[in-house]
């Protein structure tokens, strides 16, 4: 029961930020295609710094244990059949599974169709599973994470990901600047 | 320096240093707190049952690792499914992920138990071993026994156990438990009825 209190409560933070970023528009998220508003992919890769760089350092001081973290397993070619659903959905619509919840909850048309298109994929997926299973369990690799596949310290992924997130955002910056 | 700056410069002191450090895990290898090891020892928090592991098995626990320590020619013999062999001595050469969870047996339990503080030593956290070895698992798993006259309440538990069992290819029976062998004769045993 406490872990459903807990995922509320941060389902409602995260909501609630990404409203304040303004990501309930589709009109802001679609700027990111036209590279004339960056802010997505800014709110995002500060959300995975956020994230790393607390569960590294939580973990690291004892106050959570990084093995009761799930992580998912890696399936090649289903996933990245995945993302290009998910990228075409996310142009057509303006809006991301997140995104979506945050303008339907602010009465946004787009939002609620977007939600109920999502709900409708799900449930059409989940009926003709089984005739994806082939593909759906192929190319496993497993548990597989950047520090294995790069043969780095989970330490050196870090400063890599912080140092490519600083340097997007720079670039995100003077993008955003142009005339 | 603007609030965006001064957050970046934030992000980038951490990450630095923690590339210096290198790992998430506190525990460095052969550092050992003993008072937890043994506050989980007494709240039996290291080691799992033989029905606990078959299903864990059956279930296809995601991150799971059986491992045999015995010697590679008792493994050859026989093993547990999924198990993959790796005796004591070259314990401390595993390479394991942190999110493993990694299943410890022996014959009876006690190299099996050693070799949990072994790799709890080493800082892995989700370490078990099979409390009564692989005696337990051909008892437990492959020929579990109820009395004819057992509580509505173990015949319903039996259940589960009974499922399992024949998912291994055990064989359960109702009545009573056979006179007690060694482990290498209910292996011989279990060979002859083919399984």
């Amino acid at each position: 029961m406490n872990s459903l209190v807990l995922a509320a409560t941060i389902g409602v933070a995260f909501g609630w930020t990404l409203e304040r970023a303004g990501l309930g528009s589709a009109k802001k998220l679609i700027g990111q295609f036209y590279l004339s508003d960056l802010t997505v992919f800014k709110v995002m890769f500060s959300a995975v710094l956020t994230a790393m760089l607390g569960v590294f350092w939580l973990s690291r001081l004892g106050i959570i244990d990084l093995g009761q973290i799930y992580v998912p397993e890696t399936f090649i070619g289903p996933q990245l059949a995945g993302g290009l659903v998910f990228g075409v959905g996310f142009v057509v619509a303006g809006l991301c599974p997140g995104t979506s919840c945050v303008a339907a909850a602010t009465g946004r048309g787009d939002g609620v169709a977007t939600v109920f298109g999502m709900f409708m994929g799900v449930l059409t997926t989940g009926l003709f599973l089984p005739r994806f299973a082939t593909l759906y369990a192929s190319t496993p690799r497993g548990l597989f994470t950047l520090p294995e596949a790069l043969h780095l310290s989970y330490g050196t992924v870090v400063l890599m990901i912080v140092l490519i997130a600083l340097g997007g955002f720079g670039i995100a910056e003077r993008i955003e600047g142009r005339p | 320096m603007t609030r965006p700056q001064l957050l970046g410069v934030g992000a980038l002191g951490l990450a630095a240093l923690a590339a210096f450090v290198g790992t998430p895990v506190p525990a460095r290898p052969g550092e050992i707190d003993v008072n937890q090891l043994a506050g989980m020892i007494a709240r039996e928090e290291d080691h799992v049952t033989a029905i606990d592991l078959a299903g864990w098995i059956k279930d296809r626990k995601p991150g799971l690792r059986v491992i045999d320590v015995r010697p590679a020619e008792a493994f050859d013999d026989f093993h547990l499914p999924t198990a993959e062999n790796m005796p004591l001595p070259s314990i401390s050469q595993a390479a394991f992920k942190t999110t493993d969870t990694l299943v410890l047996y022996s014959d009876g339990g006690a190299h099996a138990a050693q070799g949990w503080v072994l790799l709890r030593s080493l800082g892995y956290r989700h370490v078990y071993f099979l409390r009564g070895g692989l005696g337990e698992w051909l008892d437990d798993v492959m020929n579990p026994v109820i009395p004819a006259n057992a509580a509505p309440d173990v015949a319903d538990a039996f259940k589960r156990t009974v499922e399992l069992s024949q998912y291994f290819g055990g064989h359960p029976t109702v009545g009573d438990r056979p006179p007690a062998t060694t482990t290498s004769q209910r292996i011989e045993a279990m060979k002859r009825r083919g399984c």
